[in-house]
């Protein structure tokens, strides 16, 4: 699964480039697109603002079907506070920005499945696919607005996986 | 040496994609869809003449084709089986409201409520039109050309119909989209536009003309054509013109793998009717969507490849490297 789950976050680290090139990190000296994998970076005491943060979660497998099919579910956690110069009373706005973006980054619901692992990476066979993402409610915490999206992400395992 | 084959299991597909073609009433002759040449389409931009329907949902097929067996011997025992009766019928739910879906999805014939002219009484079927404006050579599927004062008349945001004037034909009336068949000669010389097909919605007026939002089903509008307002559509329970389209269905799985379902003669077999679903579990006595529900009779054609006479094409591009 771990090729899929490489897969899924960078076609959305891809969208999301090319969706709002603004929105961006700063990883260890290094300016990226806003969005993490939380399992593969140092542990966060709390999430990052204005910056989408992907956390995996259950998985399961179908061992029925002539090729094993996983699915992973995905977490997809994101929280903002507003801009200064608006003292927060845009948070609203920029929560509604990102939900689009995070709808408009999930669609195409499928993306090629890559080695990443490998050197130089190697497109493999196979899509990931996902499903609708189920949007839950905003959070508020004092001037913090925060929201997670879940998705299911599938994927069948080829040989030498 | 990595594999470079795997074995795919059965397609996951998110919803069924349908697409609308003309059949020729008069002659009977459907439109044939080949997914050898055309199979790789962008579900987006349909190959002409087949014009998207948009997503659509419980997309139900049903063989009703009966088989008799051919007993011989004592004690008797099946020999062989034949084709007693050819039938199929197929189901599902349009998820948008548009002049085509509401067409294909009626049993009856289907009008436009054309914009009534001024002082004109009330009718079910709307009241007499306002004069129609003359379409100027050089208009397209996307563009009208009209008199500058002509053009002036409309907005961008209105819907129009464009076709030409009823001369008192009988038969099988709109090209090449069948609209209604025509018993007795009528007086209305709008009854072409009542029932074409070439309807679109208006993005923008020029000068010139009109620029429409969506190509014309029918076409570029043929000399001599004439171009009315609409306000809206309308269908009635009852009539004896049933609709028939060429019918393409598509399923694309998660590994780009296609399944394609070509019924060349499909009719609607049911009155208007529409289903209401919940828009979520919230909302299960409140807020619901109207869905255009269809249920549809195949009509056999003659296969060229060999004479047998069939209803339905079933065809699967298989995703790559997929074994097969």
């Amino acid at each position: 699964m771990q090729n899929a789950k490489d897969s899924f976050y960078m076609a959305l680290r891809t969208r999301l480039a090319a969706l709002n090139p603004q929105r961006t990190v700063l990883v260890r000296g290094a300016v990226r697109p806003g969005i993490l994998v939380e399992e593969a970076e140092s542990p966060f005491s709390q999430l990052p603002n204005d910056v989408f943060v992907l956390r995996w979660l259950g998985l399961a497998v179908d061992m029925g079907l002539s090729s094993m099919m996983s699915a992973e579910e995905c977490e997809i956690a994101y929280q903002t506070c507003g801009t200064q110069s608006f003292g927060g009373l845009d948070r609203g706005r920029l929560l509604s920005a990102m939900d689009k973006e995070l709808v408009a980054m999930l669609v195409p619901c499928y993306t090629p499945k890559v080695n990443y692992a490998s050197n130089p990476q190697a497109a493999m066979l196979t899509s990931v696919f996902w499903d609708e993402p189920e949007m839950g409610p905003i959070v508020v915490q004092r001037d913090q607005l925060t929201r997670s999206a879940k998705v299911m992400v599938c994927s069948y395992e080829e040989q030498g996986e | 040496m990595a594999a470079n084959w795997f074995s795919a299991a059965g397609p996951v597909a998110r919803r069924v994609r349908g697409y609308f073609a003309p059949v020729n009433r008069a002659t009977q002759t459907p439109v044939l869809f080949d997914p050898s040449e055309q199979g790789g389409f962008a579900l987006d931009t349909p190959p002409m003449p087949w014009v998207s329907l948009g997503w659509i949902q419980a997309f139900a097929r049903t063989a009703g084709s009966k088989t008799w067996a051919v007993s011989g011997g004592i004690p008797a025992g099946t020999l062989q089986q034949v084709r007693q009766t050819l039938e199929a019928q197929v189901s599902f739910e349009f998820m948008s409201w548009t002049k085509l879906t509401m067409a294909l999805a009626t049993g009856s014939q289907h009008m436009n409520l054309l914009a009534a002219g001024a002082g004109a009484g009330a009718a079910a079927n709307g009241a007499q039109a306002a004069a129609a404006v003359t379409v100027l050579s050089g208009s397209t599927t996307t563009f009208i050309a009209l008199a500058a004062a002509d053009a002036a008349s409309f907005t961008a945001g209105s819907i129009v119909a464009v076709d030409s004037d009823y001369t008192g034909q009988t038969g099988f009336v709109g090209a090449p989209v069948t609209g209604a068949y025509v018993r007795l000669s009528l007086t209305d010389v709008d009854y072409i536009r009542r029932v074409t097909f070439n309807v679109a919605l208006v993005s923008e007026v020029t000068s010139t003309g009109l620029i429409l939002a969506e190509p014309l089903p029918g076409g570029a509008p043929q000399a001599g054509a004439k171009l009315q307002a609409v306000k809206g559509f309308v269908d009635r329970e009852g009539g004896s013109f049933y609709q028939e389209w060429s019918a393409l269905f598509v399923m694309e799985g998660s590994q780009g793998e296609r399944i394609f379902f070509h019924y060349p003669r499909l009719q609607a077999m049911t009155s208007a009717n529409e289903t209401a679903i919940p828009l979520n579990a919230k909302h299960t006595g409140g807020l619901s969507r109207v869905l255009l529900k269809g249920q549809f009779l195949a009509l056999p054609v003659t296969d060229p490849l060999d004479g047998e006479k069939v209803l339905c094409y079933r065809s699967f591009l298989p995703s790559a490297n997929a074994l097969v």
